[in-house]
Formats: C-alpha cells, structure tokens, sequence
C-alpha cells in the first residue's frame, strides 16, 4: 500500500467510524413528522412470511391485513349494537333469528377504484372458510353460506343453520377480512379497501404500508414500517433505542423499564381484549378426576400473588371462567376466595395428598411459565408435588394429541365471546377439553346462545356457574397487551391486534 | 490437484447423501406433525386427512425421502408450510445475510487470531518476556472461552447500544434493501461472534506454532543465524497458515449456521435466526432446507480450507 491509499484507508476508517453513530441517529429520528411515519415491532413470522393473513396468522399479518384490508366491523362493548362496523352500517337479525342482513356501506372503494359490493363480502367469507384454518372461520359455524342471497350491491342475506342471536359478535371479529371478489393471490397490487395500501413488502424483514387516499375516514399518518422482530427483548430494545415508535406485547417487566423511560408509554388493554393463563387439569386422569382435587387446587389458588409476581401487578383477576368483558360474560359469579386450609382437607379427604403430578408449559405467551411456576409452588404447599415440565416455545401445542394426554397442561386463551369460545374449545370431545365431558352443560350453552336480551343473560350466568363449580380450569390471570410507544403517538385502537387508522404522530 | 478436487467433491456429495437421511429422520422423529400445523387444533379428521393428502403426508415416509432429496439436489428445496413460499427463497434471503455477516467477523479474525497465536506459540518456547505475552494471550483466551455466547452478546449490547447508543441494539435492516445499506447493523453481532470465535482460534494457531517453533526445521534456520521477523516470517508463518486456514475453515461454517443465538438477540436477518423461526413454528420443509444446506456450505468451506492450506503448504516446501 502507497503512502495515498494508506491516507485515503485511514481517512475512509476515521469517516467511517464518525458516520456510523450519525446513521444510527439518522434512523433514530426517522417518521416524526406532521402525519409523519409510524414504524411498529411486532411478532412475524420470519422470512416464510406472505401477504396472505391465512397463511401464517401471527400477529403481524393480522395488524397489517387490518390496516389493507376492511372488516365488517369489531367488537367494541361501548357500541350500540355491541360492534363497531367498518365496511358495513348495519347488521339486521330477522326476528326469529333465521338470517342477518348485511348492508355495505355505499362510499368504500378498493385501491383499484373498483366500488366494494356485498358480492365482494360474500366472497370474502367463502374465501376464509376455504383457505384458512378452523380457528378462523369459526364465524360461519351458524351461518349457510351456500344459501347467502346477494339481494343488490349492498345487501347480502346471511340464512342461520342455527337461530343463535349472537352472530353479530362473531361476524365482526379481525379476521373476517374483506377481499375483492376473485382475490387469490396476495401481492403489494391486490386491490384493498384498508386506511392503508401496501408499498414495499420484504417477508421476514418488513413491510411499508402508504396512506389509501380513497378510504372514506380521515387517516392521520402518511405510512407506516411495520417490522417482523419475533423476540420481545428484541422488541423493547428497539423501541429504546429509537428504531421504532410502537412495540407491541412486551412483558410485564419490560414494560416497567420502558414506562420509566420519560420518553415513553406504555398502553395496556382492557377486557375483553385480555389473554386468560391457566391450567388445565386432565379429568380422564387421577388424581383430577376427583371434583375434590379439582376444587381444592382451585381454593390453593392464591390469584393476586400470581398477579403480582407473574404480571407484575398489571392484570385482571381470574375466576376460573374463560372471556370476560363480554355481554354474555359472568357478572354474577363470586369471586374464588384463596382458602389453602380447606384446599388441604379437600387433597386429605381424597387421599391426593403428596401425590406427584406433572405440569406441562411453555414460553407461548409473555407470563404463561412465571404463571405456572407460581401455581407448581401454591399447590405444592397444599400437599399436591407439582413436577415442572418446561417445553422450549411453541412446544406446547406442537403436537394436539399429545396435549389431550397431558396431566395438567398451561393454556391461554384469546377474546372470543365465552359461550362460543366454551363450544368450540371446551365442549365435550374437544382435545383442549381435557377429560371435560358434560352433555348437559353443551346443551344449556346451545340454549342459551338461542336467547337474547335478560334471558340470555339469566342463562349465561346459570351455566356460567356451573363451569365455576364443576370446570377443571384454573385460571387465575387474565393478561392484557402491554404495548410500548413514544409519548407523541395518539390514537392507537385496540391492544392485542392494533389499529392505527386512526393514529398520529406529533 | 483436479483429482483431488474430483474426489472432494464426490466425498461431499456422498456425505450429503447420508446428511440427508439424517435431516429427515430427525424432522420426522420432532415432536408435533405438519398436518395440525397447518390445519390447526380444532380441525376434524376429513380436514386433517385432506391437509395430509395435499402435502403429500400420506405417503410413506421412504417414498416422501426419495421425492425430497431428489428434488432437493436437484435445487427444490420444497414449500414452506407457513407462508407456502419456496424453501430454496427463503433460505436465499437468508444464507447471503449470513454469508455477510461470518465475512464480517472473518475480516479482522484470522490476522488476529494469526498474529497473537503466533506471538503466544513463539512466546511459549521463548525466553521470560516471551512467556509472560504467552500468559497473558494464553489467559485472554480462556477468559473469553468460558463466557457463554448470549453473556458476551447480551454486555456488547447493554454498553454500546442501550447505553452509549453507538450501534442499534437489533439488526434491522432497510425494507427491501441489503444489510450493506445499513453496515452499522452488522457491528455488535459481529464483534460478539468474533469475541466467542477468537479464543479458539488463537488457541489453535499457538498450538502449531509453539510445535512448529520447536521443529528441527525452524532450528536449523535458526544456527543459519536466521532470527527476529525474518525467522517468524520466512520459516514459522507458512508452516503455520497451512493448517491454521483449514481450522479457520471449519470454525466459519459453524459461524454461518451456528449464530443462532446472536442472531436471535440481534434479530439479524441471517439463517440461524430463520432456522430458530421455523423450528419453533414446526416448520419442517424449512428446518429441512436449511440444515441440508447449512450442512451443504459447512463442507465446502472445509475443502475450500483444505484446498488453500494445501496451496500455502506448497509454497512453503
């Protein structure tokens, strides 16, 4: 190397070094603008990842297809009807329940300039029970598409297989998506009618959505960087270090560290958008097939110190009772007592006492081991030895067969409405069941999804509580989404699965 | 050298071969099946059997072997079964990453490794000055050696990002562009697997070089009166590059597939971050490609290694 290109190196080494920090602070202070750039974390699914919403269906690919693509609506408590609607303006219940008329609004369009119609809806919904798992288009369990009657562009008739009165609730849920009529392919040019279009889209990495200037409703930010960073850590350090604005699902110790930040907040959700963590003890298994076992682990059950420990303090009690927040969640139902001492005869009386049991879990869910070791501890100082059998993530339910044999196996739930949510998971038969088998109980659920208005009501809180007595759940926690985000972000609706139509940035 | 690189190559063909029945017992014996991953936990037995039927699972295991490793040699390394893109992309995107990133720690590792290997070998064999640089490197070594991964990663980003905010705390490159349009994003994962692979090297370079040093070779050159760099250069260095590169070699494959943990606490877009994805998402067509290839590049660096110590080792004789 000559003297000049031994220069030209060391000075090329010193830019370097000087420029690299001054990148990083250009990353820094990207997106703060008026209507400026949101750039969000959330959990992707690394570079497998598509457009389609179906085909991976973490949280990522359900904020960005809410930010492209409409909805018929969502659930919102505080709503008249009980939802908020985003492509429609009504949803009419005939009054014996025998079909829903679905009316589309007349100002949506798709990207492509094209007027969304009810043909659109209705193949949307036929699209979903096609191509995406059972989970997601539990919806139509009801409903009989095949006999769906597009009565004009803005009318679709919606015949009942079942004359449940609460079709509604389920209809209006995220992952009813609507998709242009012949939509197959999933690709940034797919016509959409979201606050949002896609820009750029690299799987695994990121995608940039742009503002849609045909969408009706005012939409603050000019785009948003949505980013795949599947750790939490991760997550949390990006958001400290100025790499994002919004870090969603952050655990509940992190979130202390980011609220302490004067930079920051942190957003935590309400029910019903709350995770349940509990257990699940296996009734076709000793020592819980015996209702006295069950009961007495119930009563060891110390909720507000696994509120404490496990989440911190930022939480909801549980009542062993699945979904709260709901119209038809329990209202009534008293609230467990923590009672170790009867919980021991109970174990006594059973002859349970220093019986050995085996506690699956897994890192699912932000909480969901810290949950189940404080529960391994309580039942242990009752008399029951809880082995802790950890699995690495996603090793819980990697095998569903196996997770049916489990002895006690952790669980957490999303926001369904609890009669549905107990018909398609808890009912007899199901492999989340557990060992639960009462026919009576699927029965008055099935009845009293037929009901509206007080007698619903009556009904719901009469099986509630006897899921409250017989059930084998614990679940002591209901987590909300913590979501960490700089102070200037407003208007960010919704916790588990955002939405920032309505978001901006100061 | 075309007959050796003949049989090389024949030999990495062959190991392949027995790799991939490896690979594939392996994904078959994890616990969990493709069938419940795709049509999820509340799926009947017609949906389940009509998923298995499209994936081809239905079949016996033998005849799914024989269809996915002919194809995989033949560049089809499957569909994924989470976002159904094919695995020979995914792994594209993600193997230059890498590549990039083990190119980034190789830089500046073998002259160090090379340089204080050496000093410690020679010094080990020398007078008192010469044993106490070899205590000192010696001890550098060990020191590094027996901090886990995940601690030198998780210190390197608790001072230089979340405190001094020198370097980004996660690897985020621009969407749609390269890790290159962002290089700043290559520096922490990098300098944490060049810390967790520079004691071992070093270690192995002052091996040979301390034997070397001793060698009635470099002792006839040195009653020639041969001394200081002119000994260390002309008669050490080569007879210690030769084997030093084809255990670099080694190390760097394992760095390419290897950083899952850096990666992930990074979330760099490399392939180490992409298999940890696709395992814990029951991924097998993925876990599959991936391994084959990591499997793949790990042999062709040992015969790249091979073929330049060999080369090195002539130029020596």
């Amino acid at each position: 190397m000559d003297g000049t290109s031994r220069r030209t190196f060391l000075r090329g080494g010193v830019a370097l070094a000087v420029a690299t920090p001054l990148i990083g602070a250009c990353g820094q202070s990207a997106g703060q603008g008026a209507g400026g750039t949101l750039r969000a974390a959330l959990v992707g699914s690394g570079a497998a990842e598509t457009l389609n919403p179906f085909a991976g269906a973490t949280t990522l690919d359900f904020v960005r297809a809410l930010a492209v693509h409409g909805t018929l609506g969502r659930v919102d408590p505080t709503a008249e009807d009980g939802v908020r609607y985003d492509v429609l303006s009504a949803i009419e219940s005939a009054p014996d329940n025998s079909g829903y008329t679905l009316r589309v609004r007349p100002d949506r369009r798709f990207t492509d300039g094209s007027k969304l119609t009810a043909r659109d809806v209705l193949y949307s919904l036929n699209f979903i029970t096609a191509n995406a798992q059972t989970a997601y288009s539990r919806y139509a369990t009801d409903l009989d598409l095949a006999k769906a009657r597009i009565i004009d562009d803005l009318t679709l008739v919606l015949p009942a297989k079942r004359r449940v009165s609460d079709v509604r609730l389920m209809l209006c849920q995220p992952y009813v998506l609507i998709f242009k009529d012949g939509t197959r392919e999933f690709t940034p040019a797919t016509p959409s009618c979201g606050p949002f279009r896609v820009d750029t889209f690299e799987a695994g990495r990121g995608t940039v959505l742009r503002r849609n200037d045909s969408y009706p409703g005012t939409v603050h930010l000019d785009a948003i960087e949505l980013r795949s960073i599947a750790a939490e850590d991760a997550r949390a350090n990006a958001l400290r270090g100025g790499q994002v604005d919004y870090a969603h699902d952050l655990a509940p110790a992190q979130a202390r560290t980011v609220q302490g930040d004067g930079r920051f907040d942190v957003q935590q959700s309400a029910p019903p958008d709350v995770t349940g963590l509990g257990v699940l003890l296996n009734m076709s298994r000793p020592p819980f097939h015996d209702p006295r076992v069950r009961l007495a682990c119930k009563l060891a059950i110390n909720r507000q110190a696994i509120l404490d420990t496990a989440l911190l303090g930022r939480g909801v009690l549980g009542n062993d009772l699945f979904a709260p927040g709901y119209p038809d969640s329990a209202t009534t139902v008293p609230q467990r007592e923590h009672d170790p001492e009867r919980a021991r005869l109970l174990l006594r009386e059973a002859g349970a006492t220093g019986v050995t049991v085996t506690l699956t879990t897994a890192p699912e869910t932000p909480g969901l081991v810290p949950m189940c070791t404080q529960i391994a501890a309580q039942l242990s100082e009752v008399g029951l030895k809880v082995t802790l059998d950890e699995r690495p993530p996603g090793g819980l339910y990697a095998d569903y067969a196996a997770y049916g044999r489990f002895q006690m196996a952790a669980t957490y739930s999303t926001p369904i409405p609890p009669l549905h949510y107990y018909e398609t998971v808890g009912a007899a038969g199901n492999t989340f069941a557990l060992g639960w088998s009462r026919p009576d109980v699927d029965q008055r659920v099935a009845a009293a999804r037929e009901l509206s208005g007080p007698a619903r009501k009556q009904a719901s809180e009469a099986v509630h509580r006897t899921l409250w007595e017989d059930n084998n759940v614990l679940l002591p926690v209901f987590k909300p989404v913590l979501n960490g985000h700089v102070r200037g972000l407003r208007g960010v609706r919704g916790g588990r699965l955002p939405s920032f139509a309505e978001a901006s940035l100061r | 050298m075309t007959r050796l690189l003949i049989t090389r190559t024949l030999g990495i063909v062959g190991t392949l071969l027995v790799l991939s029945v490896v690979i594939f017992a392996a994904t078959e014996l994890l616990p969990g099946d493709a069938v419940s991953r795709v049509a999820g936990p509340q799926a009947d037995p017609v949906q389940r059997a009509l998923v298995a039927e499209r994936l081809g699972l239905d079949r016996p295991a033998i005849e799914r072997y024989v269809d996915w490793v002919g194809s995989a040699f033949g560049g089809d390394l499957g569909t994924s079964l989470t976002g159904r893109r094919p695995v020979a992309e995914i792994v594209g995107d993600r193997l230059g990453n890498s590549l990039l990133l083990a190119a980034a720690v190789y830089l500046p590792l073998i002259p160090l490794a090379v340089l204080l290997g050496t000093a410690a070998g020679l010094g080990s064999v020398g007078g008192r000055r010469g044993r106490l640089i070899d205590r000192v490197i010696s001890f550098g070594t060990l020191a590094v050696l027996g901090v886990p991964e995940f601690l030198i990663a998780g210190l390197l980003l608790a001072v230089f990002a979340v405190w001094l905010h020198l370097f980004p705390p996660v690897s985020m490159a621009s969407i749609g562009g390269s890790v290159l349009d962002t290089p700043e994003i290559l520096v922490l994962p990098a300098l944490s697997l060049l810390i967790v692979s520079l004691g071992a090297v070093i270690r192995l370079v002052r091996a040979r070089a301390a034997d070397v040093a001793t060698s009635p070779y470099v002792e006839s050159a040195r009653l020639a009166g041969v001394r200081g760099p002119a000994l260390v250069l002309r008669h050490v260095m080569p007879a210690v590059l030769g084997p030093a590169v084809q255990l670099i070699a080694v190390g760097f494959g394992t760095v390419v597939g290897g950083a899952v943990v850096v990666e992930t606490l990074f979330d760099y877009p490399g392939i180490g971050n992409e298999l940890q994805n696709a395992v814990a998402s029951r991924d097998v067509p993925v876990v599959q490609g991936i391994a084959l290839t990591l499997g793949a590049v790990t042999l062709i660096a040992v015969l790249a290694g091979d073929l330049v110590g060999r080369a090195l080792d002539g130029v020596r004789r």
